[in-house]
């Protein structure tokens, strides 16, 4: 599997389209299953989650949380996967 | 918390009292908002408890107050025309409203959340079409709160009286009917809360009475209306603790009112109780609003139960009835209903008789009663305010309590101060006078009873006289020559300037003058008078012996006597404070040769570590490169590694470098070459290279990329203020060094090289987020800087940029504002841009190493 890093680069690099949610950096197959089963499956279904929260990262922690259970390590490369998608700082 | 029995459009309103903004609420996102909800209640009340305590005293005073003058009626006609008055303009007033609920508290919030409630109520609209009747009724049902609740109805009254203006008569006798209604539901605080929901659904409950029937089916409907009424008024309950406590009370008129109107009644609570939830607990900060919901949770079952809950938190508040808060909050939730039932049906036993009867017909207006009821408290919030204002500065006064405490301390201190000082001076004197022991001699000698015996009456006070007489001169000679008077040369006096002077002051005292100082010497007592002989330390036997007299209890004048202590204290103070301050200095000085010490190894080993770098790439490059010597001349290595202008002082540090290297490393051998015919001492790497040795020491410091390219999705088209606020550049938990900030400044630096316009860079060293602030000449500028920065990797991390308001950077840093030179790169040769160091390879494993040439 690989790293966030890397997976955050890869998410990044091209338009998200159709990608599932195991592709964003941060979500791995639990948490992917996870969110797959609060229908969020899609990657753009969370990213619209994220921007429905008006972009504000805290609550999107908490959603996470909430959700799937994310630490904050997954937390965290989720958000930055989402930031850098859509710029917002 | 009754958050959960909130809907949708409640927390969202809630939420909006805070002052926050959410963004829709879904099914996804209803736990994030009430979690948040939740934290921002928990937050208000903290604020609220502290600035709602002076307040709610003040209000619950002020509807007590107002109560009193005129009864249950009068109060209830305040709370209806309030709540009518509200009714009509709901929308608008709502607004009004809600800056009327921040007045006391915080206006300006309050406004805000007043605004914000407006939006927020849009589908209180709905409730108002429940007929103008609804809104006497809630008018109605709020006068009627503060009359039911008979504890309650002064207050509620005090805060119809606020309300006043509106009162209408009609009230009156619908008060009368919900006095009664009322009184069942006495809730300690509930009753405020009756008259708070009252006065907030105010409007709609007045007409209870009269339009019992119709409003109390519009109202049940309303009341009941799903959530939304609960909502608002879980809102208006946030509100409501927050404003005066006065406004809870007056909302508990209103709900009190409002429970008798029945259907009107319950139309207002809920929005009453809302309103004056909010109220309350802005007054309250949060004391009991829960049990004030209990309340209206009686309200609930009628509907109007749960506004009561509101209404009673609200009024709890007002009342210190902290736990009755909590119950608006989940009167709220009341309002939603089934939620609302649980929560509060303990306490609504009083309101769920009421409840009953008007259930049925609240059902039905029950939901359109919270919104309608939320629009109306707000609006009757707003005009409120102005006479709860009023109220509630009567209720400062109480604030007053705090000052004299303040005073307090400040008088107990300076009591204190005065007490040591007398203390002081009361010792002074004492030690100065020594004249009452001298009277005492008058009475009581020491010389025993043979004195007594051997002289007469007469004799013996004229011996004591002249003793007493000669006591005090002596002591006066004394005292003055201590005081530095020199007018005698001497402490003592000799034993004819004594018998000079006693003769001088009474004939009599001339025979006397031997008899009485053989006495003293007969008596081995201190009357006060010393008697030394030609030779000092012997004994006196005889009286021809005496040379001089001298006091020992020497009379000072007590400014004189004041000014010794005065100097020996200060003196002595003095003394302590200088040793003190050697001791400290000393202490720093070793703490900073220490320190010093310290600073001076770790840049030596730095300096090691660098040489051993250089010359183990030198090593490689020959390995390579079969032209270049393996060997690496001393002072040349110093020169590359050392600026010009450091060099004289990092003399000591290379040279301990030196001296390091020659004696714990093993891989350099210093030995003597020639080259170009001259002599040098090189060092010379001799270990064999290791292949993963290179990559793992790099301080990797440096840019590592692009991420996504920067184009109209993820950058802002134009670039906004001059300063630009970076996020992600490093983790403050794993930097490790001095000068790593310095390293990260260098980084940007380079990074925008071309672009000369940064005038200010600031690492925020705390910041888990890996801050750096940068500020640019102008926008264009920060443009170029955040095209180069933004979305790249640096160390591993991806690096985000936004704009900062010029006035706010300029607000955290203020020495930028003055700042307009662009900074420059200390090393043009740095990190990845790829430039040639005169040291091969050095360049990209030291990218970050190159702040340690500065």
């Amino acid at each position: 599997m690989s790293s966030t890093s890397q997976k955050h680069k890869d998410f990044v690099a091209e338009p998200m389209g159709e990608k599932p949610v195991n592709a964003l950096a941060g979500i791995g197959e639990v948490l992917g299953k996870r969110l797959e089963e609060k229908s969020f499956d899609k990657a753009y279904v969370v990213l619209g989650q994220f921007l429905v929260l008006k972009k504000d990262e805290e609550l999107f922690r908490d959603w996470l949380k909430d959700t799937c259970s994310a630490n904050t390590k997954q937390q965290d490369g989720e958000i930055t996967t989402e930031k850098a998608t859509h710029f917002n700082s | 918390m009754a958050s959960t029995q909130l809907t949708d459009e409640e927390l969202f309103s809630e939420l909006k009292h805070f002052g926050f903004t959410p963004g829709p609420v879904t099914e996804s996102t209803r736990p994030v908002y009430l979690k948040k909800l939740k934290k921002l209640r928990d937050e208000q009340q903290q604020r609220g408890s502290r600035a709602g305590k002076t307040r709610s005293t003040g209000a619950i005073h002020s509807p007590s107050g107002g109560g009193n003058t005129a009864g249950p009626r009068p109060a209830s006609h305040d709370v209806t025309h309030l709540s009518s008055s509200r009714r009509p303009g709901r929308k608008s007033s709502v607004l009004g409203f809600s800056s009327d609920e921040s007045d006391a508290e915080t206006p300006v919030k309050r406004k805000g959340r007043q605004a914000d409630r407006s939006p927020g109520f849009p589908q209180h609209p709905k409730i108002r079409p429940t007929t103008p009747s609804v809104a006497n009724k809630s008018q109605y049902g709020a006068t009627l709160n503060s009359t039911n609740s008979s504890p309650g109805s002064d207050r509620q009254r005090g805060v119809s009286l606020g309300w006043g203006v509106r009162a209408r008569s009609s009230p009156e006798a619908e008060g009368k009917d919900y006095d009664e209604s009322g009184d069942e539901d006495d809730y300690e605080g509930e009753i405020e809360k009756h008259s708070r929901s009252l006065n907030g659904c105010g409007a709609s409950h007045l007409n209870t009475s009269k339009l019992a029937g119709d409003y109390s089916d519009s109202d049940e409907e309303e009341v009941r209306g799903p959530g939304v009424g609960d909502q608002q008024q879980e809102r208006l309950v946030p509100n409501v603790r927050r404003s005066h406590p006065k406004a809870e009370f007056a909302f508990h008129v209103v709900g009190r009112g409002s429970q008798t109107g029945g259907a009107a009644r319950q139309v207002n609570p809920p929005e009453g109780l809302n309103m004056v939830g909010n109220r309350r607990e802005e007054g309250e900060g949060g004391k009991g609003k829960r049990r004030d919901s209990d309340t209206p949770g009686g309200l609930r079952s009628h509907t109007v139960s749960p506004r009561k809950t509101i209404y009673v938190s609200l009024a709890e508040n007002h009342g210190g009835e902290a736990g009755k808060n909590n119950h608006v909050d989940g009167e709220d939730g009341a309002y939603r209903s089934s939620r609302f039932a649980i929560g509060l049906r303990p306490r609504f036993s009083n309101y769920s008789s009421l409840s009953q009867t008007y259930r049925s017909n609240h059902s039905n207006h029950t939901a359109p009663n919270h919104s309608y009821s939320q629009a109306v408290l707000k609006q009757k919030l707003s005009v409120p305010e102005d006479e709860l204002l009023q109220q509630f500065k009567r209720e400062e006064v109480t604030s007053s309590g705090s000052f004299s405490a303040h005073y307090l301390s400040m008088f107990l201190l300076t009591a204190a101060c005065l007490f040591f000082l007398l203390l002081g001076l009361m010792y002074l004197r004492m030690r100065g006078s020594g004249s009452s022991e001298v009277d005492e001699v008058i009475k009581s000698h020491p010389f025993g009873s043979d004195f007594d015996e051997l002289y007469n009456k007469t004799e013996k006070d004229l011996i004591l006289k002249l003793l007493l007489n000669l006591h005090d001169h002596l002591a006066q000679v004394a005292g003055q020559y201590d005081c530095g008077d020199q007018q005698h040369l001497n402490r003592s006096l000799s034993m004819a300037e004594a018998s000079t002077y006693l003769r001088s002051q009474n004939q009599d005292f001339d025979g006397f003058i031997e008899t009485s100082l053989e006495w003293i010497i007969r008596t081995g007592q201190d009357v006060g008078i010393r008697l030394t002989g030609q030779v000092a330390d012997e004994p006196l036997t005889d009286v021809s012996e005496i040379s001089r007299l001298e006091s020992s209890h020497p009379k000072m004048p007590f400014t004189c006597r004041f000014r010794r202590a005065f100097f020996t204290v200060i003196s002595r103070v003095s003394l302590i404070a200088v040793v003190v301050g050697c001791v400290w200095s000393v202490v720093c000085y070793m703490k900073f040769r220490w320190r010093r010490e310290e600073d001076d190894t770790r840049q030596m080993y730095d300096m090691v570590e660098r040489i051993i770098d250089v010359l183990r790439s030198h090593s490689e490059a020959c390995q390579e490169n079969q032209d270049l010597q393996p060997y690496l001349p001393i002072p040349h290595v110093r020169d590359s590694l050392v600026q010009p202008q450091d060099r004289k002082k990092m003399k000591k540090i290379w040279e301990r470098a030196e001296k390091f290297l020659a004696a714990n490393e093993s891989r350099i051998r210093k030995e003597p070459q020639r080259i170009g015919g001259a002599d040098f001492l090189v060092w010379r790497w001799i270990q064999p290279s290791l292949s993963c040795d290179k990559t793992s020491s790099m301080n990797s410091k440096v840019w590592q990329g692009k991420a996504f390219p920067l184009d109209r999705r993820n950058s802002p088209p134009n670039s906004l203020t001059p300063c630009l606020k970076i996020r992600n550049m490093f983790d403050p938990i794993m930097e490790v060094g001095e000068n790593w900030d310095l390293a990260i400044h260098e980084a940007i630096l380079e990074k925008c090289n071309d672009n000369d316009g940064i005038v200010h860079i600031a690492v925020d060293k705390n910041s888990r987020e890996g801050c750096v602030y940068v500020k640019c000449l102008s926008a264009e500028h920060s443009g170029r800087a955040f095209k180069a920065l933004h979305g790249s990797w640096f160390d591993g991390k991806l690096v985000t940029v936004k704009y900062l308001r010029l006035d706010r950077y300029h607000q955290r840093f203020p020495q930028a504002q003055g700042s307009s030179t662009p900074l420059k790169a200390s090393s043009p040769t740095l990190s990845t841009t790829g430039t040639m160091n005169t040291v091969p390879r050095l360049q990209h494993r030291g990218a970050g190493n190159s702040s340690g040439f500065s």
